[in-house]
């Protein structure tokens, strides 16, 4: 076990170490002088200079690469061109709302996804089942910025229920929650109702039977965990999709996080702050994925194993 | 052979000791969008306490629905019990409430099944599934469970018993998890054992370990057992009595001696003129003319006649009822019924025929 | 690797099923033999047996029909306009629907049916461009990769990697901001999202079909690698790479609506859907069919597309169509 996860951690390596080149290339692959990029539009002459010399810009990329990459490991980002603080405060200030509003998203998504799916697999083609998968199949489809302009209008422009935009209190975080939570939820019932029939299946569901279990037991103790194993991936990967899902639900409700930072900073050509704010959501995806593997391993006791013997 | 010697013995038993099962008459059909098939057509069989039964038949006979009949552990839909009833100790499994089966269920009455690999968990460990069958039937607590799982695995032959029963199914060997699911099969000394092909899915190494296993167990527990395989040496070795069969129905019946010494239907002949003796990995059987028949386009009357040798103008119309012989034995043929001669007349020129 | 196997999916069928229905249309050894069975060649008449389930599929039904409306729309968009998509009116600002303007107008007096019209050829080019774009790139790379395996594989599966650490929406922003905005560089960048995942399949595929003995067997007639790879390898990955595909279209639309939305895709005076709602936002309290009726039209694009695919992935999975 400990011998996969090390495995595992030393396979995220080359992937940060890749996801940091891809960073440092964006402000190289852009038009005109990456100087200018990281100094902002407006900077002097002077200042320009002042940067290309702090980051050694008329040097070899490599070199180039070495001053990001120990920039990086010193939390040091740079600082915005547009509200001059430093990119790490920037980010620091916003990730903690965008994490909530993820993690919220995904609760839901966790709880309502799931155990609709599982009630659909155990009710196959009952009226439940149709309809459960009938708004999965719509919320998987509908663009999340709609759904949150209509959620917006519905619930806070007619019935004044919840506030429309904005943080503070929890009820600001209702609409964009559920919003941003809404399309994972429609997968995640898709996938557990259809891991759980394959489940179903299977043998050792007719075993746990001819045991004499009771249906419940079969279910919720034989069949669940084994269903699970594939949502548990989903999940992950929702996590990380929730966090691109942000960027949108953040700009209609006006939720001051990271993915409202990332659009701001590239319709005003803050690089600095694109660069960290990328970094930082890859980042967490690659650490996010690390988990689910993880996770994956204690739920299928298959997996280590067949580390061990290597492939 | 020890199977002759105990159909004996069972002979004696037989006169002392009332049905442990009665199948009568049992009807199961399949309804699948291409229309209903009828998996278990008529089926009337008894089993009596501590005796093996063997079913059977080539794949698709319908031996397997039976099996899981008895335990209703076929999903519905697409299954449906739709006659018969199946008596177990006086009471009617195919009437009783979900939960008074569930009782019996792994009880009474266990199962193991064809595909070791695939029929335990594979997400929990052996002795969580082995205790867990344990914990449902029998009055035990703590360290008594655990200690009755580990005598289990020990009666079935396992090694290391204490250490492996913590160990998670895919470290099993196949036989090592056939042995395993005799293990929980066994645990809450069922009256009667209901084995699917157990050895079918093993190497024939490991099949004559088996096999040797529970008629080892079956010895020493007295445990009735449901024996079904479409391979004929493995119920020479096995059963008590036998049944044959074709097509959902039951065409022959009787004990293992009478049958494989004067096999009456045509297709049980078949079968025992096409066993192979030596060549142990050809154990299909392959050797009867024409195959199976589209269970959705079932012929009429007999449904062997398009393959029997015998086949007779009335085959073609009637299915025979049963023919009892010395012994029980019984068999569904027009053969052995009495029939007019226009009805006689040979449904082909020449016996030959039916090779093409 | 190991980490994608879910269980089960390898496992053969058994249990209640085993036999006792023998399945009608399939010989008995595509039955038993499952996925093996979904990588081999397709004749005609297996086509022709995709086809007659598809449209036993209730849900690809509605999916073809809710697509066909669209492209009808999309190609024949000047005859079935009722306005000019670009022009003007500012007598005419925010109208509900009315019998001239069937959905209503926008800010500037502009045909909302009409924009959205023409907006359908939009969606549907990024769809089906950023597609051939994924498919272009990412499937060599995956066969490529598959098919040498080695140190190759090994490299190109860390890029895959590199890529796939990115949400896909995320990697599509990424580059936009390098490219700058637009619809064409919207297609690039939804296809370029998408070739991580072309190539993790193709990849996948190619593996298992390299262990097939049709391929060994052509090896041994002494066919060339690229002739194994183009004409025995792929055409068995085609079924895989359809479904994704229809899958993709649909994300690829969302994506870049999603884009158009947030102002990194089409600009003005583009009738692309996403833009359209991004600009109806403002009026929302008072015209709010300015963003109701794009935001349906994206759903129920991208739903055909989804009900489509699930209908694909079934008829073209042997082991469901034998039920």
């Amino acid at each position: 076990m400990y011998q996969y996860i090390a495995r595992r951690l030393l396979l995220t390596i080359p992937v940060i170490f890749g996801v940091a080149i891809l960073v440092f290339s964006i402000i190289r692959l852009i038009p005109g002088d990456p100087a200018r990029a990281i100094a902002g539009v407006q900077a002097s002459p002077e200042f320009i200079e002042q940067v290309r010399a702090r980051y050694r810009l008329d040097e070899p990329l490599p070199v180039q690469f070495g001053i990001f990459l120990g920039d990086l490991a010193r939390g040091e980002l740079g600082r915005s061109t547009f509200s001059r603080r430093p990119v790490a405060t920037e980010i620091g200030e916003r990730f903690p709302r965008t994490f909530l509003l993820a993690t919220t998203a995904l609760v839901i998504a966790t709880i309502v996804g799931v155990s609709a799916g599982i009630v659909s697999a155990t009710r196959r083609n009952s009226m439940f089942d149709n309809v459960s998968m009938l708004f999965a199949l719509v919320g998987v489809a509908a663009p999340v910025f709609w759904m949150a302009l209509m959620l917006q209008l519905l619930f806070a422009v007619n019935l004044r229920m919840l506030p429309a935009t904005g943080i503070g209190t929890w009820r600001h975080l209702v609409l964009p929650s559920i919003t941003l939570g809404m399309a994972s939820a429609g997968l995640m019932a898709r996938i557990t109702r259809s891991s759980m029939l394959e489940v179903l299946r299977q043998d050792f569901i007719t075993t746990a039977r001819a045991k004499g279990l009771n249906e419940r037991f079969v279910i919720y103790k034989h069949a669940l965990k084994n269903a699970l194993i594939p949502v548990v991936t989903v999940m992950g990967l929702q996590f990380g999709i929730l966090l691109g899902g942000a960027v949108l639900t953040e700009t209609v409700f006006a939720w001051p996080g990271i993915g409202r930072l990332l659009v701001d900073s590239i319709l005003r050509r803050d690089y600095p702050v694109v660069q960290g704010t990328v970094m930082l959501m890859a980042f967490l995806f690659v650490i996010i994925n690390l988990v689910v593997d993880i996770t994956y391993a204690f739920l299928d006791p298959r997996i280590h194993y067949q580390g061990e013997a290597g492939e | 052979m020890l199977s002759i010697r105990e159909a004996g013995v069972t002979e004696i038993l037989e006169a002392t000791m009332s049905e442990l099962l009665q199948v009568r008459n049992l009807e199961m059909s399949y309804y699948t969008n291409g229309g209903r098939v009828r998996a278990v057509d008529d089926v009337s069989f008894d089993v009596k306490p501590g005796e093996v039964v063997g079913i059977v038949g080539e794949s698709g006979c319908g031996k397997t629905a039976v099996s899981l009949s008895i335990l209703r552990l076929l999903p519905s839909p697409p299954a449906k019990i739709e006659g018969g009833e199946i008596l177990f100790e006086g009471q009617d499994l195919v009437r009783l409430s979900g939960e008074r089966l569930r009782r019996i269920r792994g009880d009474d009455i266990a199962m193991i099944f064809q595909e070791p690999m695939t029929s335990l968990n594979p997400v929990y460990t052996i002795g969580n599934q082995l205790i867990e069958a344990i914990r449902l039937h029998q009055q035990l607590e703590g360290k008594a469970v655990r200690n009755r799982a580990i005598e289990m695995l020990k009666l079935v032959g396992i090694p290391r018993a204490d250490e492996v029963i913590d160990e998670y199914p895919h470290r099993f060997s196949g036989g090592m998890r056939q042995r395993a699911m005799i293990a929980m099969a066994l645990s809450c000394d069922p009256k009667l054992l209901i084995a699917d092909e157990p050895t079918t899915a093993l190497d024939v190494t490991i099949q004559a370990q088996i096999l040797e296993l529970m008629r080892d167990l079956k010895e020493r527990l007295h445990t009735a057992i449901i024996f079904i395989t479409h391979d004929l040496s493995v119920i020479a070795e096995m059963a008590d009595r036998v049944l044959v069969m074709y097509a959902g129905k039951i065409v022959e019946q009787g004990s293992v001696v009478d049958l494989f010494h004067d096999p009456q239907h045509p297709y049980t002949q078949g079968l025992i003129g096409s066993r192979p003796s030596m060549d142990v990995e050809r154990k299909r059987l392959e050797f009867i003319p024409g195959s199976v028949p589209n269970p959705l386009h079932m012929p009429g009357g007999c449904p062997f006649h398009p393959r029997c040798p015998h086949a007779m103008q009335i085959c073609r119309r009637e299915m025979p009822g049963e023919t009892q012989g010395e012994n029980e034995h019984g068999v569904r043929c027009w053969l052995h019924l009495d029939k007019s001669d226009d009805q006689a007349r040979p449904l082909r020129a020449a016996v030959g025929a039916a090779e093409e | 690797m190991e980490t994608n196997e879910i269980p089960g999916t390898g496992a053969q069928s058994h249990g209640y099923e085993e036999a006792e229905i023998p399945a009608v249309d399939l010989e008995d050894e595509e039955v038993s033999t499952g996925t093996v069975a979904a990588g081999r060649r397709r004749g005609v008449s297996e086509w022709h047996q995709v086809g007659k389930h598809l449209l036993r599929n209730r849900g690809a039904v509605i999916g073809l029909i809710i697509i066909g409306i669209f492209v009808i729309g999309a190609v024949f968009a000047p005859l079935l306009a009722t306005h000019n998509p670009i022009q003007n009116n500012l007598t005419m600002r925010l109208q509900g629907p009315s019998s001239t303007h069937w959905l209503g107008t926008d800010a500037l007096g502009r045909d909302l049916f009409s924009r959205m019209l023409y907006g359908s050829r939009i969606s549907l080019n990024i769809g089906l461009i950023s597609v051939a774009i994924g498919v272009a790139v990412g499937v060599p790379i995956g066969a490529i990769s598959g098919f040498y395996g080695g140190k190759l594989d090994i490299f190109t599966q860390r890029i895959i990697d590199i890529m796939i650490a990115f949400p896909g929406i995320l990697l599509a922003i990424i580059v936009v901001t390098v490219l700058g905005v637009g619809v064409q560089n919207v297609m690039i960048a939804t296809g370029i999202a998408s070739v991580p995942i072309y190539a993790r399949l193709v990849r996948g595929s190619v593996l298992a079909a390299k262990e097939q003995s049709y391929v060994e067997a052509a090896r041994a007639a002494g066919l060339g690698d690229a002739s194994i790879v183009f004409r025995h390898i792929l055409p068995n990955c085609l079924a895989p790479i359809i479904v994704q595909s229809t899958f993709q279209i649909a994300t690829s639309i969302l994506w870049a609506a999603g884009l158009g939305f947030l102002g990194l895709g089409a600009q003005a005076p583009m009738p692309e859907w996403g833009a359209i709602l991004s600009d109806g936002r403002a009026y929302i309290r008072t015209a709010h069919h300015l963003t109701t009726y794009p935001g349906l039209a994206i759903l129920f694009m991208v739903l055909g597309f989804n009900l489509l695919g699930d209908g694909l992935r079934d008829a073209l999975d042997p082991r469901s169509r034998g039920n």
